[in-house]
């Protein structure tokens, strides 16, 4: 074989391991999906699980077709704000070559495979804070908006090479802390404030009532599954080496094209787990706060997944894990609802997240000098760029559909239980016990 | 804020993680005594539990 010969088979085995590696990062991203079916329909009361079930497929089943139609266009054309670059979006237009199978792309369907799923994550935030009182049409119209434009933008502007954050602000955030997480709570607070709270939430004097869902064990294992996902999740956040679509010839780079190993996010992801779980445990010993501390202890990480010092790592999302229920707390003194803590644990950690890194990762550099380094400044304008553009079209919208009168179930409805709305029973038989608490 | 990056550029780069020019130990040691407070906290709960029920 000549060299040109043995570079261009090496380039092909890099090529098809590149469509392997994303195949399967998104196959277990699915896992967060299951994960979020099993957290809100058991942080559900028995007379709503299957709605909440079904909103939640439902958003997974949109996001696909509405990622595709309009998702990637949106994410390869809208680097520099509000106006499109036709050009470079001409490879994510429905119709073009490179939006089906085609034996010269091996790439284009599994990134657009890998961001879909993101899109599904994003989606899934915004339906736990909505269960028990949410119509199902208006729902699926926000999770489009969050799923398949608001936060594709955002990626579009801070997780892109080309990106305008990028590129004037060095904003640094490889795991989404603000492109994915923060996005999506601030959207879901936009929203619960049109909302409103459920039924039976608050009382007369503004204090609030504890709404148990039907099963913590189900929630509980459900957020463990996300967990698993977010391997997925985290390791789809890097770029494969020695392809045509790869910033590096031999090593695995974050989305901003600096070098990083899978063994970086394999330290940080785990430790950013344990530091949230036990952060939660500190603060409120509640399992359903543990494992959403998880979550809390991920998102506050996630931003700099890529740097961190594992011991940090854990410190930062210890902090997290102690911001989660604080949020939680303080969202709803202020008579918002948020049924799962999506504000706080995606929205309030995400903040965290990227003001971590901008308080503790100052003077990494960008791969090019025309590009500004890690800063304070670039982070903190980054995030009231993120908590702008999620709050903003998420409260919009949902305003617009609160005086259209289709945005929130009636009372009665509420009462009834979500579920009249859906065909089937959650239980075939009545399940719930009442057994009395024995002393010892 | 804080400069904890031990590279000025990524050409030639080993270890990139926050710190790893000095300092790491400090966040080390936070994290081990991180550790000893949930164990505080099972105890002080433990031991409420056990005073409530006896």
């Amino acid at each position: 074989m000549t060299p040109e010969e043995i570079k261009a088979a090496i380039q092909a085995s890099a090529t098809i391991n590149l469509e392997v590696y994303y195949y399967w990062a998104t196959a277990i991203m699915v896992l967060i999906h299951a994960g979020f079916l099993m957290y809100e329909m058991g942080a559900s009361r028995v007379k709503h699980t299957l709605a909440s079930g079904t909103k939640n497929i439902l958003a997974f089943a949109f996001m696909i077709p509405t990622f595709f139609m309009f998702g990637w266009w949106i994410y390869l054309a809208m680097t520099a704000g509000f106006i499109p670059n036709f050009e470079a979006g001409a490879g994510g237009v429905p119709w073009s070559d490179a939006m089906g199978p085609n034996l010269k792309d091996n790439a284009s369907g599994v990134f657009v495979a890998a961001f879909t799923l993101f899109a599904c994550t994003t989606a899934s935030i915004l339906s736990g804070a909505v269960i028990e009182r949410i119509r199902m049409m208006a729902f699926i119209i926000l999770a489009v908006l969050l799923g398949s434009v608001v936060w594709v933008l955002s990626a579009s502007w801070g997780w892109h090479y080309d990106g305008w954050m990028t590129k004037s602000l060095g904003y640094h955030d490889f795991g989404a802390s603000g492109v994915v997480h923060m996005i999506s709570g601030f959207f879901a607070l936009g929203v619960l404030i049109n909302l409103g709270p459920r039924v039976g939430k608050f009382n007369s004097d503004g204090s609030a009532n504890i709404i148990k869902g039907h099963s913590l064990p189900m929630t509980a294992t459900g957020l463990m599954l996300i967990v698993v996902g977010f391997f997925g999740f985290l390791g789809a956040c890097v770029i494969f080496p020695g392809t045509a679509v790869s910033f590096h010839e031999t090593m695995w780079t974050n989305i901003y094209g600096q070098p990083t190993t899978l063994s970086a996010i394999a330290f940080n992801t785990l430790m950013a787990v344990a530091g949230g779980i036990i952060g939660c445990y500190v603060m409120t010993r509640d399992p359903f706060w543990m494992m959403s501390g998880a979550l809390c202890g991920v998102i506050s990480a996630a931003a700099g997944l890529d740097l961190w010092y594992p011991g940090t790592a854990f410190v930062i999302a210890f902090i997290g894990g102690l911001i989660g229920p604080l949020a939680a707390k303080f969202i709803e003194k202020r008579g918002i609802d948020d049924a799962v803590g999506a504000v706080a644990v995606h929205g309030m950690c995400g903040v965290w997240g990227l003001l971590a890194v901008g308080i503790f990762m100052g003077g990494y550099p960008a791969v090019s000098e025309t590009i500004p380094g890690i800063t304070f400044y670039g982070q903190f304008v980054g995030m009231l760029v993120m908590a702008a553009l999620g709050f903003i079209p998420g409260f919009m919208v949902s305003f617009v559909m609160k005086k259209l009168g289709i945005l929130r179930a009636s009372n009665a409805v509420q009462e009834a239980g979500m579920d009249v709305e859906i065909v089937g029973d959650a239980y075939p038989e009545q399940m719930i016990t009442n057994t009395p608490k024995t002393k010892g | 804020m804080i400069n904890s990056s031990p590279i000025t550029t990524w050409e030639g780069a080993g270890a990139i993680f926050t710190f790893a020019g000095g300092g790491a130990a400090l966040w080390f040691w936070i994290m081990a005594v991180l550790l000893i407070v949930p164990l505080a906290v099972a105890f002080k709960a433990e031991k409420n539990a056990e005073n409530e029920h006896d």
